[in-house]
Parts: C-alpha cells; sequence; structure tokens
C-alpha cells in the first residue's frame, strides 16, 4: 500500500537536521516523537526523521521538552 | 575481534555545524569560519558547499567550561560547512571545533554530496493583526434583471390566473 505522508508526498528522501519547520511535523506538543501510527512513515524514513531531530536538538534548533 | 586497516585512505562527504559565540563581533565572525575552513583543507579536504553562520536564538541555554566558570548562551552565530575529507580528517576537525574556545556547540557527522534541504515549505496560517479591519467579501446578489421588461397587460394576466386559483 503507498504511504502517504509529508515525505512520500514531497519526495524528500534525505532529512536534514536544519529542516526544521519539517521535523516539527513530527513532533507533539511535548517536543516529543511521533510514533510510527501517528506520524504514518515507512520504518526507514522514521529512523531517518528520529536521527535528525536527534541532531537538531543537540544543535539548539529543536527542544528536548517543551513545557 | 581484529581489524584490518587498509593503507588506502577512504574518503566521505561529511558535513560540520557549529555554534559560535554570541559576543563575537559580526566581521570576526567570517575570521573563525576561515579557520574551520584553513583546519578542513590542513586535513586534506576539501568543501563542497557551505551555510554562513547567522545569529540565531536556542531552544534551549547551553553552557559552555570558559576556565572554572561556566558560561551559559542562549544564542549563537550557527553555520555549517559540508566537505569531502579522509576519516582521520573528520575525528581531527570534530577534536578541533571543541577545542575552539568560540565554538561552543559543534557536531560532524557523515552524509551525502547532494543537496539535502527539503524542498518543503510549511503551511502558514494568514496573520491577522489586531489592528486589521476585516473587509467581508461582497455578497454575490443575484441578477434582477428577468430579461425584457414586462407589459401592463401580461402583469395583469399573469395576477389574474394567479387570483383565479
Amino acid at each position: 500500500m503507498a504511504q502517504n505522508n509529508i515525505l512520500t508526498q514531497n519526495d524528500i528522501r534525505v532529512v536534514d537536521y536544519k529542516d526544521v519547520d519539517l521535523l516539527k511535523n513530527f513532533l507533539n506538543p511535548h517536543g516529543r516523537v511521533l510514533d510510527r501510527r501517528k506520524s504514518g512513515l515507512t520504518a526507514k524514513q522514521q529512523r531517518a526523521i528520529e536521527e535528525a531531530v536527534k541532531r537538531a536538538r543537540f544543535m539548539g534548533l529543536l527542544p528536548y521538552i517543551q513545557k | 575481534m581484529t581489524e584490518k586497516h587498509s593503507e588506502e585512505i577512504i574518503s566521505r562527504v561529511y558535513e560540520a555545524g557549529y555554534h559560535i559565540v554570541p559576543s563575537v563581533k559580526e566581521e570576526d565572525v567570517d575570521q573563525i569560519v576561515a579557520s574551520i575552513r584553513a583546519e578542513i583543507e590542513k586535513q586534506g579536504g576539501s568543501l563542497i558547499a557551505e551555510g554562513a553562520p547567522s545569529l540565531m536564538k536556542l531552544s534551549y541555554d547551553m553552557e559552555q567550561r570558559v576556565g572554572e566558570k561556566l558560561v551559559g548562551y542562549d544564542r549563537g552565530y550557527f553555520g555549517w560547512i559540508k566537505f569531502e575529507a579522509g576519516t582521520h580528517a573528520a575525528k581531527a576537525l570534530t577534536d578541533a571545533l571543541n577545542a575552539h574556545k568560540q565554538i561552543f556547540r559543534s557536531i560532524v557527522f557523515k552524509t551525502i554530496r547532494e543537496d539535502t534541504r527539503a524542498k518543503y515549505k510549511a503551511p502558514q496560517l494568514r496573520e491577522v493583526k489586531r489592528t486589521d479591519t476585516l473587509k467581508a467579501a461582497p455578497r454575490k446578489v443575484e441578477s434582477t434583471d428577468a430579461g425584457a421588461p414586462v407589459s401592463e397587460a401580461d402583469l395583469e394576466k399573469a395576477l389574474e390566473t394567479l387570483t383565479a386559483e
């Protein structure tokens, strides 16, 4: 079944940690990464998003937690 | 388990991201970037792409040990450099960035040569200021023209048929 998520729709193969606006689509209001059921990503895409979010957090582009 | 180290140098594409301390003057930021570039070239690397540092607010406060004190930062000049170099160069650059006194946070990781920035634009809601006067779209008024004007005789005839029922 074809995946209907933001990455597939916009033909994004590589996720960059600097694309904060894109990454925010996969975070909940507390700043935590959405699980695959909610994000609708493939396993490979989910791993790419998780890695990019962790890099963005380390570099202060995204928060670790949001109150 | 033992690893066999081959003599040939494996060249890979890396990206380095860094935050320069905000106390540096904007004119002096270029000098720091030039020193990072020089470090890459000293290790035999070649530059591929670069993002000029710009002052940005951090999502959380960061601390850097300066002497015996911890100095906190809530903003920094964020920039990045993509380069191709051997595996030893990445390690050397990581150490150099960590040791740099005017860089308080850095990251070096493997990436690909192609541009990885997504051409994605987040859908945004239209911003309405409090002072803006909202104008309602003009209502569509149904045309009252009913073609040719009706003669008196026809009108009376139509009325008679209506009242007769």
